[in-house]
């Protein structure tokens, strides 16, 4: 217990608590509302009933994706700040085909979730290229990519590609064959409270096992985290600097495209411009709450996502402007930025 | 032919209005880095100026006392991300992204606070056609003096020493981690400048992202500039350009966001182009932690 | 005029007295904590315990310089004491007076120079100059001689001279026992953080020091086998640059079964050569391993495949992963052709023949002693059945007994069939191990001895550049 309290982990989570906490209070002061009934509306608004429950969890697998491609950019040496762009381009990418073809259930939603993983995964490979090739600074080009991929959907979305109806910024609804399955459909009984977990976050732990077993267990991940931390020592030893880049760069967009597509066929149904409301940027506090470390981003999205659920109410009920969800969430990522300093190789 | 050269002044006097704000924003991000700060957070510094600039002149009705506001304010936001990479020495790109979010939340919450209207401000005084012209002027003049401060004074030596090798600038007897401080600072407030210009001159009002990743493009337009005051103006103006051309092409019937996007894809091509080509301050990025 | 201080822990209990006008060498191994009583002295690091007193500017220039690369001469001598001009800076008066500088010591440089453009002797007065500058009353030179060929040595130690003439006191931090023999009055010779002994050079000899910088014998190194060495390694007109290293034309053999020692000093090619062997860097010219020609465009992945272990010259940067566990650091290099299963097994051979402390494949290996992580990636090198091994500076910065432990595993692997490219700084070190010297100069290869024919005085002439 006592290593543990003394941990790093631990101590930058107790940071991340008092941040949330400390300077969340001070702005609910500031709207003239006590904290204790502030943050009182956001934990019920969270957790208060199952269905409460259900979107805490939908809440936190939008994010748990994007994080755990975060976290995988990171480990890799490299600043994945696209997953938004990422994310987005899934979506879309699902959406539209979802919506296209009438498939039955067991191939509609894996096609959609390759789709979304593939569309992300292209739109990090090129950073990614720019980086291997180029010795480009990932951190701009990804920033830029944010914005075309916003503008690109965009216009998809309003011209050439619009299904939803003249006006609506969106595509086709899918079809019900092309949602991800229900859990309480799948088990039968409405009353089961592990039906509410819902899939999304099923899949998402599912993911993060996975991704950890990858990372610490297989040669890929030895690659990897070796080019992350200690490039020059990893090139002499024979891995090649620009492929790992290249391809931990279009992994972190796929895995950040396929939370894009989970959103799209877990909860939203179609593609539209509000898919995201910054899931990509909260990511990044997620990852680095976590540690980096897969398992602890899963935490870590929970505790986000009764953040982002909570934050509705919060304003519903006691009347604290949702803005005050961001501004913490900014807030944890200076506390937590850690000296960490991610071994790169120096780029312009 | 009249009606042709009508269209290029119109183009040129457009871009300058498009590239004063990243030519402010970029200047503050040649400061910092050449002190060997890397400033992500240059969007959160105009941000930080637009929104306070538009406050402060619906309050004083003096959009003067507006722009002066806004400049402390983006060097108040600017010493957020100081602190933490001097005193702390955390990572510099992640605390930058931590301050950009956090204040374009903080800007959408004061909007709140303030006018009880989520998305815009009202009206407020703002710049006139003088004030904007001055403003242009004024970002220019920045641009010399900033040139001539580094390579001439003691302070502008200073600094770029820090920016290669603060470990040696302190051998020297020189506090590299209040030099570096400082850069950022006073660059938080020329890069603000940038955020009063949009919304009181350009504008006269403040709305949630009217910044719209200027500060990133600043950013490459430091890349571009070699992190030279000088050469960092020509790059912004290059990408104030495109930004112009958007609305000439617009009315050609080219798609609108096609047209938004070209700043960005200008950016990013810059990106790959001189990549590899330029080299940045040695420190630039590396947090100095004294033993 | 006296400096005394005493202070603890890697510097423990130590009183140092330095008078004026005298030249004082200040001896020890690697690690015996020499350079951190300088910074201490110079006042860089605070001493726990004890005092330091001295009656006027202290000076220090470092082993390895604190110079801004980017920035000129003039900025770089007078940075933080530029001549101003209202608010900026009089560069005119800056530049004379780093020419007058360099006049009154002998030390001519161009003030308008870009350091990085500099070799390394001019760079050293760069630094030098940038004490003098402050008039120090006490001059402090850490490693001085390090990186300068033996004429330029002399050169430098008659301006030291000069210094300790006008009344500098100075004190030269060196392990070169005959500088020390040749030029200073006073030695004070220390181990493992304490004094050991004090002298005046004149009632003293290099044995008697190295002996009591040693406390006692050196180990001994492995015995030679005779073999008929067989061709491995031939390189012809090759060509290559990494940084601002450049090798410039390289033909030489190295065969089974032998180890050919690269004499020369710091500077001259020697990395271009490494890296272009360990596949980092292009090369134009013919390389040919085992008969097979080596492509210019290979990367190290070939290269390790072929059987080539290239030991680097800095161990933290280019060989280690700080953060990781001696089990996944000694993988490094081999991590796809050994099992995963196998990685255990292969850190604990290492660990046990190279005497790795502490003996835990778990331990993190930025914990561990330079000596220990040099001792891994020497035998994460010599356990993986290498064909040639490169070994660029192997025992830099350890004590004597890891660098023994080092050269004679080196020799053990050449006994077993391998061929050693041993590239050192350290002529000792070269005469101790190689069988054949080559002498590398200014990118060139100058002359070969066999090892019979070593002549110490020729060897040090061909690489300052003398023919």
């Amino acid at each position: 217990m006592n290593a543990l309290l003394r941990s790093r982990g631990a101590r930058d989570a107790l940071v991340a608590l008092v941040v949330v906490f400390g300077v969340g209070s001070i702005a609910m002061l500031l709207a003239h509302v006590s904290p204790l009934v502030g943050f009182g509306a956001l934990f019920d608004g969270a957790l208060g009933t199952p269905e409460e429950v259900a979107e805490t969890l939908v809440q936190a697998a939008n994010v748990l994706f994007p994080a755990l491609g975060i976290a995988v950019a990171f480990r890799a040496g490299l600043f994945n700040i696209g997953a938004e762009g990422q994310l987005i381009l899934g979506g879309f990418a699902a959406g539209w085909i979802g919506a296209q073809l009438p498939l039955p259930a067991f191939a509609a939603v894996p096609l959609l979730l390759v789709a979304g993983a593939l569309a992300g995964g292209a739109w990090g490979a090129i950073p990614g290229f720019l980086r291997a090739r180029f010795g480009a600074n990932e951190v701009i080009a990804t920033l830029m990519l944010n914005v075309i991929a916003i503008l690109l959907t965009t216009y998809l979305v309003n011209g050439p590609l619009q299904q939803g109806g003249a006006g609506a910024s969106e595509t086709a609804a899918l079809p019900r064959s092309a949602y991800l399955p229900d859990p309480i459909a799948l088990v039968g009984d409405p009353h089961l409270t592990l039906a509410y977990l819902g899939t999304p976050i099923v899949v998402g732990i599912v993911l993060a096992l996975v991704l950890r077993w990858a990372l610490l267990r297989t040669v890929f991940g030895y690659e990897l985290r070796a080019a992350g931390d200690a490039p020059e020592a990893a090139k002499r030893a024979g891995i090649d600097l620009g492929r790992t880049a290249l391809v931990a760069m279009a992994l972190s967009g796929a895995i950040a495209g396929l939370g894009g597509a989970t959103i799209v066929a877990g909860s939203l149904h179609r593609f539209n411009t509000g898919l995201s409301p910054g899931y990509g940027f909260i990511a990044i506090a997620v990852a680095l709450v976590g540690n980096l470390d897969p398992l602890w981003i899963v935490v870590a999205a929970i505790a986000f996502g009764m953040l982002q659920s909570g934050g509705i109410a919060m304003q519903a009920e006691a009347g604290v402007p949702r803005e005050v969800v961001s501004l913490v969430t900014g807030l944890v990522i200076i506390a937590l930025a850690g000296r960490r300093v991610v071994a790169r190789r120096r780029t312009t | 032919m009249n009606a042709t050269l009508a269209a290029i002044l119109a183009v040129l006097g457009l871009t300058l209005v498009k590239a004063t704000p990243l030519i402010y924003a970029a200047l503050g991000g040649v400061l910092s880095e050449r002190a060997g700060v890397v400033n992500i957070a240059l969007e959160a510094v105009m941000i930080a100026g637009a929104f306070t600039a538009v406050a402060v002149s619906g309050a004083t009705g003096s959009p003067l006392l507006g722009a002066l506001a806004g400049i402390l304010a983006g060097a108040l936001v600017a010493s957020v991300l100081a602190f933490a990479a001097t005193r702390l020495g955390v990572d510099q790109i992640v605390a930058g992204t931590g301050l950009n979010i956090a204040t374009l939340a903080a800007a959408a919450y004061g909007l709140v606070l303030i006018y009880h209207q989520p998305g815009a401000s009202r009206e407020v005084p703002a710049f006139g056609r003088p004030g904007e012209t001055v403003l242009i002027v004024l970002a220019f003049v920045a641009a010399l003096t900033l040139q001539f401060v580094l390579t001439r004074t003691p302070w502008g030596l200073r600094v770029r020493a820090c920016g290669e090798d603060p470990g040696a600038a302190e051998a020297a007897g020189i506090d590299a981690l209040r030099t570096r401080f400082g850069a950022v600072v006073i660059g938080g407030a020329i890069a603000a400048l940038g955020g009063v210009y949009l919304s009181l001159a350009e504008l006269d009002l403040y709305s949630n992202g009217m910044t719209a990743g200027r500060g990133f493009i600043a950013l490459a337009a430091v890349i571009f500039g070699r992190w030279t005051p000088l050469g960092a103006t020509g790059a912004a103006l290059f990408f104030g350009f495109f930004a112009a051309l958007q609305y000439t092409l617009q009315r050609a019937g080219v798609p609108t966001e096609l047209m938004q996007a070209l700043p960005y894809l200008a950016a990013l091509v810059a990106l790959a182009g001189f990549a590899g080509r330029v080299r940045a301050p040695a420190a630039d990025g590396v947090p100095y932690v004294r033993e | 005029m006296r400096r005394r201080f005493g202070a603890v822990q890697a510097v423990d209990g130590v009183d140092l007295e330095l008078f004026p006008g005298e030249i004082q060498a200040l001896v020890g191994e690697n690690g015996a904590g020499k350079s951190t009583l300088a910074a201490i002295a110079y006042g860089a690091v605070r001493p726990d315990e004890g005092t330091i007193e001295a009656t006027g500017a202290v000076g220090l220039v470092h082993q390895h310089f604190k110079l801004i690369q980017r920035l000129r001469v003039w900025e770089n001598v007078l940075l933080n004491r530029e001549p101003k001009r209202g608010w900026t800076i009089d560069v005119a008066a800056a530049q004379a007076r780093v020419r007058a500088l360099g006049a009154t010591y002998g030390l001519a440089v161009d003030p308008d120079a870009v350091v990085e453009t500099l070799p390394v002797g001019i760079k050293q007065r760069v630094e030098l100059l940038r004490e003098l500058d402050r008039e120090p009353a006490v001059l402090l030179l850490d490693e001085p001689t390090a990186a300068l060929a033996p004429s330029e040595i002399a050169s430098f130690f008659e301006t030291v001279r000069g210094l300790a003439a006008r009344g500098t006191a100075v004190l030269v931090v060196t392990h070169k026992l005959a500088e020390v023999i040749a030029y200073s009055q006073r030695v004070t010779v220390m181990r493992a953080g304490r004094v050991v002994g004090r002298h005046l050079t004149a009632e003293t000899n290099a044995e008697a020091i190295a002996r009591e910088m040693v406390g006692g014998e050196v180990p001994a190194l492995a015995a030679r086998a005779a073999t008929t060495p067989a061709p491995l390694l031939a390189l012809r007109d090759v060509a290559a640059t990494a940084g601002i290293s450049t090798l410039a034309n390289a033909s030489f053999d190295v065969r089974a079964g032998e180890i050919v020692g690269i004499a020369g000093i710091e500077g001259n090619g020697q990395s271009a050569l490494a890296d272009a062997l360990a596949g980092v860097v292009p090369f134009t010219g013919e390389m040919r391993f085992a008969g097979e020609a080596l492509d210019a465009a290979d990367s190290p992945a070939s290269r390790i495949a072929r059987g080539i272990r290239v030991i680097p010259q800095d161990r933290r940067g280019e060989a280690l992963v700080l953060d990781w566990n001696v089990r996944d650091n000694v993988a490094l290099g081999r991590q796809r052709v050994l099992a995963r299963a196998a990685y255990g097994s292969a850190a604990l051979e290492v660990i046990e023949r190279f005497d790795v402390r502490p003996p835990n494949p778990e331990a993190i290996v930025g914990m561990l002693s330079g000596g220990n992580q040099q001792k891994i990636v020497v035998g994460r090198a010599l356990t993986s059945a290498p064909r040639l091994v490169v070994a660029y500076q192997p025992t830099r910065g350890i004590d004597i007994g890891a660098a023994a432990l080092v050269q004679s595993r080196l020799i053990e692997a050449r006994n077993a069939g391998a061929g050693v490219l041993l590239i050192s700084f350290e002529l000792d070190e070269i005469f101790a191990c190689a069988d054949r010297v080559l002498v590398i100069a200014s990118g060139a290869f100058v002359g070969a001895f066999e090892r019979s024919t070593i002549d110490r005085g020729r060897i040090g002439a061909l690489m300052a550049g003398h023919q």
